[in-house]
């Protein structure tokens, strides 16, 4: 009873998500056993940054070696093949991934590491709106806030999915997410939080666990 | 009189404590630590000695102007970490010195000196960009054995990190500095080769390793 209560509290006071999803689909995912997926945030752009927790929940979210997917986290990947997947030297296309190759020492180490899909995310979750106001104060008879705050925010990220072995682009993935919170405050404030971000993450990962392991997903 | 002498000395103390809260009360400090990783790819044919100066390894950027609070950044230790790493890796033997241009081994031929020009930072109230910046410029100082300047180069390294929900602004600088830190080893190992003098260094010494390979009569055929 009280567990049904603690949902049903969770589900109203959380802010309402919408999350889109879309794909492009070049080719079918095919892991075989002892295949990698590397998934990396892009971090060349000068106005905003694809956020590290976002690639870990993305990674965290879709890592299940027991439904075939190994995922490498993203800054054990970056630390062992320093310095070619930094902000400023990582590959942006194919062929410079292509070119990287060329490094044996680079090729050793991506081929011991078993990679096959490298998936890089690249956007940023901004907030586009916000009004209203809080007011609190304290005094000698006690403390509280007044008001009302509500904030917009949205989410973009692309995957681009790499085939590292046939060096070729497997697909794309597109998140939209759009999501509102509001924040009463009646002595107390009440939070009422969309996660955008966190529903954005899963939203790709369950895509990108489709892409990937097909036969999964019709399975399931 | 000890007793008003007492009662003087507790209240200046005093006083003397509310100045210094007061004065360091909007003082910011980032003490930078990381440890960095080694570069993976192939080692360049050079014996390098490397000098980190005292001023180098204990580097501090002091910031106290009209439009910003006052900032005390530590950037000594993690630059130490990074370029003993990465200098360290990058060539086929690499030596530490305490002391320069004096006790220099024999079988040195290089000797690289790094020093920094200078430190800036933005944050996201003064650009409205929801990121941290950091830039730091390096100068870099290339010697031969008789302590002849071979070249001179400069690494420019540029780190941003997003501002994270309850996270400190020194917290997010120093993650951004280090972001930068990483950059900067990136472009010394990736860049080394890209000025002129050290190619040739570099291309002259693989010509005197490839003929010492060769055997003897391959070589009098190629003559």
């Amino acid at each position: 009873m009280v567990k049904v209560f603690f949902v049903i509290l969770v589900a109203a006071v959380t802010g309402c998500t919408t999350v889109v999803i879309d794909e492009y689909r070049r080719s079918d995912g095919e892991l075989a056993d002892g295949d990698s997926v590397v998934i990396l945030g892009r971090r060349h752009s000068s106005d905003y940054e694809t956020e590290p927790d976002l690639i870990d929940c993305v990674g965290r979210t879709l890592h299940n070696p027991d439904g075939g997917v190994t995922v490498i986290s993203e800054q054990h990947f970056v630390d062992a093949m320093y310095p070619w997947f930094e902000p400023r030297t990582a590959p942006l296309h194919l062929k410079s991934l292509d070119r990287l190759m060329e490094n044996s020492e680079v090729r050793k180490r991506l081929e011991a590491f078993g990679v096959k899909y490298i998936v890089w995310i690249d956007g940023s979750t901004e907030t586009t709106a916000s009004a209203g106001s809080i007011g609190c104060s304290i005094g000698t008879g006690g403390a509280g806030c007044f008001g009302f705050g509500t904030w917009d925010k949205e989410s973009d990220y692309e995957a681009s999915v790499w085939d590292f072995r046939d060096q070729e682009l497997s697909g794309k993935l597109n998140a939209d997410a759009k999501g509102t919170s509001y924040m009463p405050a009646i002595v107390i404030p009440i939070p009422l939080i969309a996660r955008v971000q966190n529903n954005a993450c899963k939203g790709m990962a369950a895509q990108l666990q489709q892409f990937l392991v097909p036969s999964q997903a019709t399975k399931s | 009189m000890a007793l008003k002498r007492n009662g003087f000395s507790a209240a200046a103390r005093l006083a003397l404590t509310a100045t210094v809260l007061l004065v360091t009360a909007c003082a910011h400090t980032v003490q930078v630590d990381g440890e960095y990783p080694e570069p993976v790819g192939e080692q360049y044919p050079l014996n390098v000695g490397y000098y980190l100066s005292e001023g180098f390894r204990e580097f501090t950027y002091h910031e106290d102007s009209e439009d910003r609070d006052e900032w005390n950044i530590n950037t000594g230790r993690a630059q130490q970490n990074l370029f003993q790493t990465v200098l360290g890796a990058m060539f086929t033997e690499s030596i530490p010195l305490s002391s320069y241009p004096q006790e220099l081994p024999d079988n040195i031929e290089l000797v690289i000196v790094p020093e920094v020009r200078e430190l800036q930072f933005t944050m996201p109230r003064e650009t409205r960009v929801n990121i941290f910046e950091v830039w730091i410029k390096y100068d870099m100082y290339a010697y031969d054995k008789n302590g002849e300047q071979v070249a001179n180069w400069v690494i420019t390294a540029y780190g941003k990190t997003p501002t994270a929900f309850l996270k400190s602004r020194e917290a997010a600088l120093g993650q951004a500095i280090n972001v930068a830190l990483r950059d900067a080893g990136a472009t010394l190992y990736t860049g080394f080769e890209r000025v002129p003098e050290l190619q040739a260094l570099v291309a002259s010494k693989q010509r005197a390793l490839s003929m010492k390979d060769q055997p003897d009569g391959e070589a009098e055929t190629t003559d």
